[in-house]
């Protein structure tokens, strides 16, 4: 029964049916080894939790199930390829809504009990790293990649595509999550990271200055000072009487998160010898971010890479591209896998 | 015609394989919140187990509920890929109708606890020389307390109460003049078997559901629906 003596190795083709079904998007798609993607299905929910202003997880939940064979049927048909031509099957086990989640999971581990192949567990959080490396097929490795978003702040070094070490994490909050925090603190909306580039870009990044986290020779990131300084530095501008100009605040704040995410990627591009750097994860969208590390990479003559906005969004192309590099290392799922919610890197 | 019976609707994860009206296995497995990580291994070892193989069947039976939702989506889900996979029909059935069916009784009352003094409920009759049981009342909610005022027309009935709440169910049907039946343990949990047997019993009629539109019997729109149509009105 085992599908051990089917597995292939590198030199032949590869074909992986990939799924995702994490938040608010029904996605499945097929990829020929790796980055070449035959097909790219997905179904947005978006409409139906507008009015709700977010996404209602029962909701995403039975959607994912009604949209789950209509989606997979598109991605086969659109690649030309059957249930019986597959190599290995992917799904995102997190992390993500876990109703969500077990949708497209249980879809997988089913579709590898019944085809005999294996099964692959994919972390969503490296499918977005993974995302720039099918929109830039050209980019040199090792690299250096620092992925961002609301709920993380890792800095990795890959060697190759099979895998990745981790360099540093933030030890307290996400650099999205302190946008998201002091966003609602100035009463600037939510999400933060729009909101706080929108004001910061009529303000003097230079008006204030606050403190970046010394954490001595880790490249790990840390925020919570920093939103407690700002929070102080309005507490106490308020007590003197002072006006505060939200848009300076604004600039001042993002300019020392971009400072310290730039800084620590910096150190480790000095550190270990890459031939490119890359970004992802939802504050890769800040474009002072962006325009930072470039300029700091001119010096050891690196471009920067950051993925087009249609791989950006939640897709499951991204998922089967990192199923891939997993199949090659046969890192593969038992059927007893289950949705973690909270999944790391 | 080899069956495959899925039941993940309540806290017992039931599989049953059924061949041609032979029974060839069945778990009934009080596994509360593991039927995700459970059902799927569990499945591989039924086959292995009795020789089997997932390209072996002929169709597949899977409860709809009433039940928890994250629960049914993983049965259904599974059941709908199987579908899919090996053009196999695939039957839905209600997790009440599984209760009913593995009792005794020309009139019969399955129950499932739905919190607060509430039930799912449905009523079924018994009818000779029929396949199927019919349903009087289909799949819905109601406090106990209302329960004699919904069947009154059968007061002169002997009715089966089967499933949760059964102890509570049965005094409030009794102190109003109700003929109740109850039954031990092993009959008050929905049976894999049962399920299973159903199924086949439903597939060889002809009666198979949609792959595309098989879903749960939800019951109940989600919470933040019910908000929001509280504070601005349906649509």
């Amino acid at each position: 029964m085992s599908y051990k003596d089917k597995i292939k190795d590198k030199d032949q083709d590869i074909y992986i049916l990939a799924l995702e079904s994490s938040c608010d998007e029904t996605a499945a798609s097929v990829n020929k080894n790796g980055l070449e993607i035959l097909s790219n299905v997905v179904s947005s929910q978006v409409d139906l939790h507008k009015k709700f202003g977010g996404v209602v997880p029962e909701i995403a939940s039975r959607k994912h199930l009604e949209l789950l064979l209509p989606v997979i049927d598109q991605a086969l048909a659109e690649a030309g390829v059957e249930f019986e031509d597959l190599d290995a099957v992917a799904s995102t086990y997190g992390p993500g809504l876990v109703g969500g989640l077990l949708v497209t999971l249980t879809a997988a581990k089913t579709i590898s009990l019944a085809l005999n192949i294996p099964l692959i567990g994919v972390n969503h959080i490296a499918g977005h790293i993974y995302a720039n490396f099918i929109a830039n097929p050209e980019i040199e490795k090792p690299l250096i990649c620092l992925t961002i978003s609301g709920g993380h702040t890792d800095l990795l070094y890959f060697e190759d595509l099979r895998g990745y070490q981790i360099l540093g994490r933030t030890i307290d909050d996400a650099a999205g999550e302190a946008f998201d925090k002091i966003s609602r603190f100035l009463g600037l909306g939510y999400p933060g990271g729009p909101a706080i580039e929108k004001a910061a870009r009529s303000g003097d990044r230079d008006a204030i200055d606050f403190p970046r986290a010394d954490l001595g020779d880790s490249y790990d990131f840390s925020f919570s000072g920093l939103k407690t300084a700002v929070m102080n530095h309005v507490h106490n501008e308020e007590q003197r009487g002072n006006e505060i100009d939200q848009n300076d605040l604004a600039a001042s704040f993002q300019e020392a998160v971009v400072d310290s995410l730039a800084s620590n990627l910096i150190k480790a591009v000095r550190e270990y010898k890459v031939e490119s750097v890359v970004i992802s994860g939802g504050v890769a969208a800040n474009q002072r971010l962006r325009e930072v590390i470039a300029e700091r990479l001119k010096e050891h003559n690196l471009e920067l890479y950051y993925p087009p906005l249609e791989l950006c969004t939640d897709n499951a192309a991204m998922i089967g591209a990192v199923a891939y590099y997993q199949y090659l290392e046969q890192d593969f799922a038992p059927l007893s896998i289950s949705a973690d919610p909270s999944l790391k890197l | 015609m080899l069956i495959l019976g899925i039941d993940t609707s309540t806290d017992i994860l039931g599989l049953a394989l059924m061949e041609s009206g032979q029974l060839k296995g069945e778990y009934n497995l009080s596994l509360k919140r593991q039927h995700s990580e459970k059902l799927l291994p569990l499945i591989e070892e039924i086959f292995e187990l009795l020789g089997f193989e997932a390209g072996n069947l002929d169709g597949i039976a899977v409860a709809v509920g009433p039940g928890s939702f994250t629960g049914l989506r993983i049965g259904i889900t599974t059941a709908k890929m199987l579908g899919r996979i090996f053009s196999i029909p695939v039957k839905g059935i209600s997790t009440l109708e599984i209760l009913a069916a593995g009792a005794e009784g020309n009139y019969l009352l399955p129950l499932l606890d739905a919190r607060r003094k509430r039930v799912y409920y449905s009523f079924f009759q018994r009818m000779e020389n029929e396949l199927f049981l019919k349903a009087i009342n289909k799949a819905a909610s109601a406090g106990i307390s209302e329960l004699p005022e919904i069947l009154s027309k059968y007061q002169d009935q002997e009715i089966s109460i089967i499933g949760e709440k059964t102890a509570e169910v049965k005094e409030v049907l009794a102190k109003n003049n109700f003929r109740v039946r109850v039954f031990r343990a092993e009959k008050n949990h929905p049976r894999a078997a049962v399920l299973a047997r159903l199924g086949e019993d439903y597939l060889k009629s002809g009666q198979a559901d949609d792959i595309y539109q098989l879903k749960p019997a939800y019951l109940k729109i989600p919470q933040a629906e019910i908000n929001w149509q509280q504070k601005y009105g349906s649509k």
